[in-house]
Parts: C-alpha cells; structure tokens; sequence
C-alpha cells in the first residue's frame, strides 16, 4: 500500500495563513462584543472574513474540501475524508 | 512584562516541616488595569498576533515562572 502523497509546503502556508485570519476574527469577535459601535474594528472584521473565504475557496479548490456537509464542494471521487486530518496536518 | 508581577511574604513558622517559601508571587495582568479597553488600540500584525496569543500588545503578558530562577540558583 503506497503510502498517501504528502502536502506541498503550499498548502502548509495557505493554511498557516487560514490559521492566523481565523485568529483575528477571534479576537475582533470577543473584542466588538463589548464595542458595538466601533466602525473600524467592524471594516477591519469585515475584511478579514472576506480574505479568510477567498482563502478557503482557494484550498478547497486545490486540495480539496475542508468542511463537511455543504459547507465545501466535494470533489471526484468522495474525498472529504481524505488524509491529512487536523491533527495530522 | 514581570512588572504585573506582585509579591508578598508569608508567615513563617518555626514547626514549619518543609522548607518555607519566603516570596510568593502573583500575576495581575494588564486587562485588571486596563478595564473598558480603549478603542483604536495598536495591533500586532496577523502572524505575530498568532504567535503571541493576541491581537493587542497592551493586552500581551507572558508568563515566566517566578519560582523556577530560584530554584536553579539553589542547585
């Protein structure tokens, strides 16, 4: 059984990258739910979600999908279960 | 920074067994003096925020255990 391809550095930066926008939409999360009224923090939430989906289409659309049940296209063949995991990553 | 690092000195008792620790130490990190935060406040960059645990430097505060340089000196 030949073991499964491994992952280009490409997908290890993109998804270093997913990891740090997701961690600023953490934080401005936790921070604009006691500044409502801040505009800026809000732009600056709003843009870093678009970033974050624009990067996530682009995994998905190399490697495959990241989520489950409709959140990501599958690919051809099911593939949703394909190595690495998150923990293997 | 360690200067969130408060201290005080316990009492210690003669029929004390075990070799008494005179400084105990605590932390009092900078959201306790920050309390509403500010707004604008300067941000880390995405990759160093990650890295530090937070998007604020005012709200950065690293740990470094205050007891263990005291026990090195002592070996």
């Amino acid at each position: 059984m030949a073991n499964p391809k491994q992952m280009p550095d490409e997908f290890y930066q993109w998804m270093k990258q997913l990891q740090e926008i997701d961690f600023v939409l953490v934080e401005l999360t936790l921070y604009l739910d006691t500044h409502p009224e801040d505009y800026d923090s809000i732009k600056q939430f709003n843009e870093f979600a678009e970033k974050g989906m624009r990067l996530r289409q682009k995994i998905e659309k190399k490697y495959g999908p990241l989520m489950q049940y409709g959140q990501s296209y599958s690919g051809y063949p099911w593939n949703w279960d394909d190595p690495p995991w998150p923990w293997q990553m | 920074m360690s200067t969130y690092r408060k201290s005080w000195r316990p009492y210690i008792g003669p029929n004390d067994p075990c070799p008494p620790i005179e400084i105990k130490y605590y932390e009092t990190p900078p959201n306790l003096y920050l309390g509403y935060q500010p707004y604008g406040l300067k941000q880390f960059d995405p990759s160093t925020a990650l890295f530090k645990g937070t998007l604020w430097p005012a709200l950065y505060a690293p740990y470094s255990n205050p007891y263990k340089k005291k026990r090195e000196e002592e070996e």
